[in-house]
């Protein structure tokens, strides 16, 4: 039992995080569909894939609309007031982290660091870069995504 | 069972290292000079020598996982604490178990595992059981001065042959470990990330009845009130009532 326990990481494993990105382009998410059938090509456990999908903010596990708004919620954003970016979204859009617009129009996402904290408090809008963000800006930003 | 290859873990696990005919280490721990068989973590080897260090994610004889930090040890010459249950010995080693910064660390950590955990311990079915109560107990640690936000996830219950309650889970892992379900795999993973971290069955989803064992593996081995079997009205508790002083 214990020998089986040290194995190294099986080649599908060091897989899984791509074959995991693939997906998410594919497919605009990994739903459970997706998980299920990496899970079988892979001969990986279901939770395992779902353990991984969900660790990662750029891989959702539920469809997103045509824009999806990720705003950093680590620890330098934070203390540079991404909270009030996150309430200024959610007040322009209607919606809270993690739900669409009715129409489809904008997906509303936190993400870990995304390596912008020297402009903090900092978004991403379909991976275009939004810096030294203040609530007033949003409105004007997001006007610019259809 | 397949043989063990024993080419990659002679120094890693402990239980292997009666095959390397080797010469013992000799070190100190608490000022004591002991020695012990390579291959020992520093955790195995202190409580071969009757020394005591609280684990809370350590499982005997399974590898270390390394998740909850109160083994942690002073080791002179390292920049920081280590922590006992996934170090190796070696060779000349001094170590403290019991040092003062040794056990404000382990008490800072209890505290914040205390912070985020529901003050449920008065209604909780394994209180009496319950190895995170005596941890804090044992190390005096009272009311946690940090304010945390409480972790809340809703029981899941649908299972008739076990409870889970992962707002009571400290995440020590050691379920996922030690379950060895129908299919020979764990059922557990760990999912998401840092505060909303949690273990989960499937996609995040109530554990399938047809799926577990019923071995109770991991019931046993949870530290805390996090998995449990459902009590019928009028059961007795597990064990003796657990009275803490202070
Ligand atoms: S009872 Fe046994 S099989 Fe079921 S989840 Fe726990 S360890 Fe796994
Ligand atoms: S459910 Fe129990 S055994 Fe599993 S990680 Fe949580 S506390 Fe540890
Ligand atoms: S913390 Fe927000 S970009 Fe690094
Ligand atoms: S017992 Fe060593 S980290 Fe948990």
């Amino acid at each position: 039992m214990t020998s089986k326990r040290v194995k190294k990481p099986s080649q599908e494993r060091a897989e899984l995080v791509e074959r995991l990105k693939e997906a998410q382009r594919h497919h605009g998410c990994v739903s459970e569909e997706v998980i299920a059938a990496l899970a079988e090509s892979l001969a990986i456990p279901v939770h395992e894939v779902y353990g991984v999908a969900s660790f990662y903010s750029f891989l959702t596990t539920r469809p997103l609309g045509r824009n999806v708004i990720l705003v950093c919620k680590s620890l330098p954003c934070h203390l540079k007031g991404a909270e009030m970016i996150m309430e200024a979204v959610a007040k322009e859009l209607g919606i809270g982290p993690g739900e669409t617009t009715a129409d489809g129009r904008f997906s509303f996402e936190l993400t870990n660091c995304i390596g912008l904290c020297d402009h903090a408090p900092a978004m991403l809008i379909n991976q275009d870069p939004h810096l030294d963000l203040t609530p007033e800006k949003i409105k004007q930003i997001l006007k610019s995504y259809k | 069972m397949c043989a063990p290859d024993h080419s990659k873990n002679i120094n890693r696990v402990g239980l292997f290292s009666y095959l390397i005919v080797e010469k013992k280490i000799s070190l100190n721990i608490n000022g004591i000079n002991v020695s012990a068989r390579p291959g020992l973590t520093i955790l195995e080897a202190a409580r071969e020598n009757g020394i005591d260090i609280p684990t809370l994610c350590h499982i005997p004889d399974l590898l270390p996982i390394g998740a909850c930090r109160l083994c942690v040890v002073e080791v002179a010459g390292s920049r920081t604490l280590v922590g006992s249950c996934h170090t190796p010995i070696a060779e000349g080693m001094v170590i403290q178990t019991h040092s003062p910064k040794v056990i404000a660390t382990r008490r800072v950590l209890v505290e914040l595992m205390l912070a985020s955990h529901p003050d449920a311990c008065l209604i909780c079915d394994k209180a009496n059981i319950c190895e995170l109560r005596r941890i804090a107990a044992d190390l005096e640690v009272g009311l946690p001065r940090f304010r945390a936000r409480k972790h809340y996830f809703p029981v899941e219950d649908e299972n008739d042959r076990m409870v889970r309650d992962m707002s009571k889970c400290v995440q020590c892992r050691r379920c996922v470990m030690a379950c060895k379900s129908q299919s020979g795999q764990p059922l557990f993973s760990m999912a998401y990330r840092g505060f909303d971290s949690k273990v989960i069955y499937g996609n995040d989803q109530p554990l399938d009845r047809d799926a577990c064992r019923d071995c109770d593996a991991c019931i046993e081995i949870c530290p805390s009130g996090a998995l449990r079997k459902p009590r019928k009205p009028g059961e007795e508790r597990a064990d003796k009532a657990l009275f803490i002083k202070g």
